[in-house]
């Protein structure tokens, strides 16, 4: 990978404009985020809104990675990577809960 | 008086020569003419390479067995004929139901009026399986007894001896410690002496949770290369998916032909079935609903998905990941007549 | 020179990434049943998350954070299709009989309002099914 993307690296047109694509993009994930939230909503069963939430879950994952870079804040990563474990911990518990005899897995 | 007919299930333990001349003594008590029905149960088929050496085997031990049972017999004045047979030659045996359906479809076929069951029974290289066989054949309704053995000591199987303890502890304090210090800061000594605490902890606490099988010193450094070069494999299948999947859904007619089907996929134990059914469910097109055993239902959105499935190309990288190369040759589930389209209800 | 190639490089995983990323959300909004919406979820977890971890990655540049982008996919690709696997079992648990080719077969033909799209589906179902 270029040594020119070191924090200390010049600020060329290149590398602010590379910065500065991330936060539309994450921008852009919300929306598909949003729509997602249609299927949550309207279900129709308890496995639709888990799966949509589930999705949303990694859309978050994609959006706190691509905010890390965009912002510059690499904390975020760390947020992300909770996030993740949560969110397969969510979708396992909750799909448990919803059988008789909680073996899904 | 009619004949007797006895089934002894064999495998290669410690106690099978008492199993059998148990069987011979109780069997004589009761008649003079008996029938001894000696049968080993193979868990994989001949289709597989690892089938071949262990049929072998099996057969070895049956012609030992035989000439125990004529020992036992020689000094007594019975009649009695010996029979031997290797069942489940053309199947794929998983489960302890699997076993007891062979050993039931034996038994009927040839009248058998009693198991003997030898206590230590432990066909393949699996945990042992006598307990649940038991329940299976109660579930079955059929007649069975447990040899009275006298077992040597048995260390405990789990855990196993001093070397295999060892390479559990080892193997996993090192990844957690590893994990620790991607997440921290390697150059720190703080992190360095806090993350050795950690994976110490974690290790001594978790390592026989998170091994329950033996580690082959050789054996698992190798899969875990095997399975760096599978991934490359599988990211390259997902991305051929991902793009048949995407051009059906961006359609506006949606050509989608949603299709329930069940496949025998020949992969064994856990941690390759987790394997395949995450590789399967990874793949768009192909989602994996249920995993008993072996047998996996698996949907399938797209006849493409479906066809790909049928040839068993995943099935086959996996068995290249944890057998080799060797065990990678095996006929495609469609050519072992191994799948099956079955309706939603069968869920 | 290196920098353009990144910043294009970045821009294609990015794009690509959105657009698998849509994709997948088009089918978890259009697809009938959890089953089949199951299968494009996969999709978010795969190449849409992959080439945008990718894509995040590739502007950190060699540095100790990109570590936790390729820890992130791998927990990624590592959990989701198990959670996946979780929800459609539990689906199959609670008695949602997956649609197949032949029930759309039934159910699209009686509301004929709906005109040529059901048709086709039917059409691909009956080619598929000889085949398969």
């Amino acid at each position: 990978m270029s040594p020119a993307l070191s924090p200390a690296a010049l600020p060329t047109p290149e590398n602010l404009a590379l910065t500065e694509l991330f936060v539309p993009a994450a921008a852009l994930f919300v929306v598909l985020a949003i729509m997602l939230f249609y299927r949550a909503v309207a279900g129709p069963t308890t496995q639709d809104r888990l799966l949509a939430v589930n999705v949303l879950g990694t859309n978050t994952v994609v959006i706190l990675a691509l905010l890390s870079v965009g912002l510059d804040e690499p904390w975020f990563l760390d947020v992300a990577l909770v996030y993740a474990l949560l969110n397969f911990l969510m979708a396992i518990a909750i799909s448990k809960f919803t059988v008789e005899r909680g073996g899904v897995l | 008086m009619a004949a007797k007919r006895v089934l002894v299930p064999l495998s290669d333990t410690v106690t099978v020569r008492q199993t059998v001349g148990y069987a011979v003594r109780a069997a004589l008590e009761e008649t003079d003419t008996v029938e001894f029905h000696l049968v080993a149960a193979l868990p994989y088929d001949a289709a597989v390479p690892e089938g071949r050496s262990l049929t072998e085997d099996a057969e070895q031990l049956l012609t030992r067995t035989e000439n125990w049972v004529e020992e036992d017999v020689d000094d007594t004045d019975a009649t009695v004929e010996i029979e031997t047979a290797v069942v489940g030659t053309n199947e794929y045996l998983f489960g302890p139901r699997d076993f007891a359906e062979v050993f039931e479809a034996y038994a009927t076929s040839h009248d058998i009026d009693r198991i003997v069951l030898d206590p230590e029974y432990q066909p393949g290289q699996t945990a042992q399986l006598i307990q649940p066989l038991e329940r299976e054949f109660d579930a079955l309704g059929l007649p069975y007894e447990e040899a009275p053995v006298d077992r040597p000591a048995r260390h405990e199987r789990l855990i196993g001896g001093g070397t295999e303890r060892f390479d559990q502890l080892f193997a996993t304090f090192w990844i957690s410690y590893g994990f620790y210090l991607i997440l921290g800061d390697p150059t720190y000594p703080f992190d360095l002496v806090t993350g050795a605490a950690v994976a110490g902890i974690v290790s001594i606490s978790l390592a026989y949770v998170t091994f329950t099988f033996p580690l082959g010193r050789l054996r698992s450094p190798l899969r875990t290369v095997r399975f760096a070069l599978y991934i490359p494999y599988l990211l390259y299948e997902i991305v051929k998916a991902n793009l048949a999947i995407s051009v059906v859904i961006l359609r506006p007619s949606m050509p989608i032909e949603p299709v329930l089907t069940r496949v025998n996929a020949r992969v064994r134990g856990g941690l390759p079935l987790l394997a395949l059914a995450n590789s399967i469910t990874l793949t768009p097109g192909t989602l994996t609903v249920r995993a008993d055993d072996q047998r996996l239902i698996v949907h399938t959105l797209i006849p493409g998905a479906r066809d790909d499935l049928f040839d068993g190309a995943l099935e086959r990288a996996v068995r290249f990941v944890f057998h080799g190369r060797s065990g990678a040759r095996i006929p495609t589930p469609r050519e072992r007549d191994d799948t099956e389209i079955i309706g939603g209800d069968d869920v | 020179m290196i920098d353009q190639l990144q910043f294009w490089a970045v821009l294609l995983c990015l794009a690509f990434g959105l657009f698998f990323t849509f994709v997948s959300t088009v089918g978890v909004l259009r697809l009938p049943d959890v089953y089949s919406r199951a299968h494009t979820a996969s999709q978010t977890d795969t190449l849409g998350a992959g080439l945008s971890l990718a894509a995040v990655a590739l502007a950190l540049g060699w540095e100790s954070t990109t570590i936790y982008t390729v820890l992130l996919l791998f927990f990624v690709f590592l959990t989701n299709p198990t959670a996946a696997h979780a929800i459609a079992r539990s689906a199959a648990e609670s008695g949602i009989t997956p649609l197949t080719a032949e029930d759309e077969l039934e159910s699209e033909t009686p509301d004929d309002g709906t005109s040529a799209p059901g048709d086709t589906a039917v059409n691909a179902g009956e080619e598929g099914g000889d085949h398969a």
